[in-house]
């Protein structure tokens, strides 16, 4: 137990002094706050201020569409009107849409049934919602005035009523919905799970066939038990691990506490952090980066060079895409059938799980089963890596093929 | 009391068999040559003395108790190529080690500082190890084999990458742990040194001890056979019917005799030809000993 421990500490130490812990300290977060960043302003941007222009038969639809245009502060477009427009006309503005000039042409043409034929021609993929909706209110205002209603008496029966989202709570209490929120704390979650995992993870794997390569294994080895040498690794990375992340969590709380504090005063966005983070965080942390750094582990003792190493980066690589791309399905439904195989299944549990929790917390019996399989798994793997690693390391000379490596688990 | 002893140990690694029925003793205060070509079973035979591989079959002993991992702390290895972090500074390292063997940080760190001294060393404490050159790493590695005073070294190379200077001072300090009572292992290609250093040898090839005991007991096996010469004047004495080989250097000539032939008559035919400085029977070096008894089945 006093070499595990000297293992871990020497692993800790190291790693924690080394410029590349300090890099990613710093880093990871800055990527993250910079493409959520870039996100928000480049989301902003899209569809925003867009140059229209109107080109419709009849003047007075024009007018209505292009007031209710202007009425959509968010869009902020800038609208010019042709009416009544001609073939020419229209010919025009899709010149002017090729030499970059226009944005757009709103053609809005009479037809025999009476309802306008529309369409919009832009040089940029966008959302047309927003046109859609803003035009539809643009034609009832039109065909109210025209059959004869005042235009005042329109306005108000046409009011634009915004919808208020309420969401059932786990408590059973009916409160305001965070709105995208809770997806946002999933994804932060979930990489916060991720990045350790992967930066540290795969930093042992790579040490390992260092330490093979420089013959570190031969000294370590004759005082140091394969298992213990391997299980103090674990300590060591996964101290790392859950450092970085209290680092990030302290950095957050000291800087972004004034922030949200403002947000969530002005009622725009709050992120909330239950006690159900607080548990079942650490726990899936612990769990998962054991499990993914114990089979990197045996997985690294049968290669001799990092390129070796990169051919088994798909075993990680996939349960991780999985775990990213089921959040839509997380969002939609918290309880289908893809949310609770997610939630089971031992290599996307641990990032699933904490999107889960994010969203809407899954019944205590998933949780309970899902640590279950977790540890049964985590026990599997630690005896197939500890077998691997324990012959694996003292071979040199070629990456091990999978008879080989059958044969080394049926020896040890 | 042997130190350590191996009881005809096999090992074998699916097919091929690495030791086959090896035996040998080390005791306290003695240093002994492991020889072998590459490939020979030196290593593998090393790592089930240190417990990293067990053997098939036989028994392995350590300080006259079947092999246990606590009597490890008292084993010091040194491995052929070095077998150090090298990220970590020089002193982390030696007080890593030092406490891996049983050492508390605060021991290991004075020793280490002591052994720096001895070792020349003591400037490169705080570097990394990486910033170090091949030979002082090796001086590194030299110090965290001894820095917990094993009763037990095992040394694979253990000149590998050191300048003459170095090499002298690493075998003064050998010489020096063995006289304390060491018992010392050595696995090496250098004949020269293992003919200076150790006491007994053994020689090991295929997995098999071809060669072992006392040095001198098998040199004494050897006929003395071999003749040096120096001389000044005519070589014709070279072809002389006694010799079955001879190698000129300008006036230092080494002669291998033909089986039975006669050294007296040979130095009155050199004497005859040239004006003699120098006329040496001499046994055979453990070189010629190891090419004699490997032949042409060594790697090495």
């Amino acid at each position: 137990m006093r070499n595990v421990f000297l293992v871990a500490k020497r692993e800790y130490l190291e790693k924690i002094r080394g410029r590349s812990f300090r890099i990613s300290t710093i880093l990871v977060p800055m990527l993250m706050i910079g493409a959520v960043g870039f996100s928000a302003f480049t989301g902003r941007k899209i569809n925003t201020g867009m140059h229209i222009a109107i080109a419709a038969d009849s003047a007075a639809l024009a007018g209505d569409v292009r007031t209710e245009l202007l009425r959509d502060k968010y869009a902020q477009y800038k609208v010019d009107v042709i009416a009544p427009a001609t073939a020419q006309d229209r010919d025009a503005q899709l010149d002017r849409i090729k030499r970059k000039q226009l944005d757009g042409l709103l053609s809005i043409e009479n037809s025999a049934d009476g309802a306008p034929h529309v369409t919009f021609t832009t040089g940029t993929f966008g959302d047309l919602s927003r046109l859609t909706n803003a035009f539809n209110r643009g034609l009832v205002h039109e065909r109210l005035t025209a059959a004869g209603m005042d235009a005042g008496r329109v306005d108000a029966a046409t009011k634009y009523v915004s919808i208020e989202q309420l969401q059932v709570n786990n408590d059973g209490k009916t409160g305001r919905t965070a709105g995208a929120a809770p997806m946002i704390k999933a994804v932060i979650m979930a990489m916060l799970l991720l990045m350790p995992i992967m930066l540290y993870g795969m930093d042992m794997a790579r040490s390992i066939v260092e330490e093979k390569a420089s013959r570190v294994f031969e000294v370590m080895l004759a005082v140091v038990k394969p298992d213990d040498m391997l299980a103090g690794k674990l300590i060591g990375a996964c101290g790392v691990g859950l450092t970085q992340i209290a680092i990030w969590a302290t950095a957050a709380s000291i800087f972004t506490v004034p922030a949200v504090a403002g947000s969530m005063l002005s009622g725009d966005f709050s992120i909330h952090f239950t006690w159900m983070d607080a548990v079942f965080f650490p726990v899936y942390f612990l769990f998962g980066f054991l499990l993914f750094s114990a089979l990197f582990s045996g997985l690294a003792a049968t290669c001799e060079t990092s390129q070796d190493l990169q051919m088994f980066m798909p075993l990680v690589a996939i349960p991780v895409w999985i775990s990213f791309g089921i959040l839509p399905f997380l969002v939609k439904d918290p309880s289908s059938n893809a949310a609770v195989f997610g939630s089971l299944f031992p290599l996307t549990s641990p990032f699933v799980m904490v999107e889960r929790v994010a969203l809407q917390p899954p019944p205590l019996w998933q949780f309970g089963v899902s640590i279950g399989i977790l540890i049964l798994t985590l026990w599997a793997v630690v005896w197939f890596a500890a077998r691997l690693y324990r012959i694996g390391i003292l071979m040199y000379g070629k990456r091990a093929t999978l008879p080989e490596i059958l044969r080394w688990l049926r020896y040890s | 009391m042997p130190v350590v002893e191996l009881a005809g140990v096999n090992k074998a690694y699916e097919s091929k068999v690495a030791v086959r029925d090896l035996s040998l003793q080390i005791d306290a205060g003695q240093m002994f040559g492991l020889l072998g070509p590459n490939g020979a079973g030196k290593t593998s035979s090393i790592r089930m003395m240190m417990g990293i591989t067990m053997p098939d079959s036989g028994r392995v002993s350590l300080f006259d108790k079947p092999f246990e991992r606590k009597s490890l702390e008292r084993v010091g290895y040194l491995p052929e190529e070095r077998g150090l972090y090298k990220k970590m500074k020089v002193m982390d390292q030696l007080v890593f080690f030092g406490c891996l063997h049983g050492l508390t940080a605060e021991e290991s760190q004075k020793r280490a500082r002591v052994w720096a001294e001895k070792m020349q060393i003591a400037d490169s404490l705080e570097k990394k190890t990486e910033e170090l050159s091949k030979g002082m790493q090796q001086k590194i590695q030299f110090i965290a084999t001894l820095l917990h005073e094993p009763g037990l070294i095992v040394m694979d190379e253990p000149f590998s990458g050191l300048d003459p200077v170095n090499a002298v001072l690493v075998e003064s300090t050998l010489l020096e742990l063995k006289a304390q009572g060491k018992a010392i292992l050595f696995s090496t290609h250098r004949m020269d040194q293992v003919e200076k250093l150790c006491d007994s040898i053994c020689l090991i090839n295929n997995g098999q001890a071809v060669l072992a005991g006392k040095m001198r007991e098998i040199k004494s096996r050897y006929e003395r056979n071999h003749v040096i010469v120096e001389f000044e004047g005519s070589s014709a004495f070279l072809n002389s019917e006694e010799i079955a080989d001879a190698k000129n250097f300008s006036g230092h000539a080494e002669i291998t005799l033909k089986p039975h032939g006669n050294a007296q008559k040979l130095l009155q035919q050199a004497a005859a030809a040239a004006t003699i400085y120098r006329f040496e029977l001499v046994e055979p070096s453990l070189e010629e000993i190891f090419i004699q008894t490997v032949g042409g089945k060594a790697n090495a």
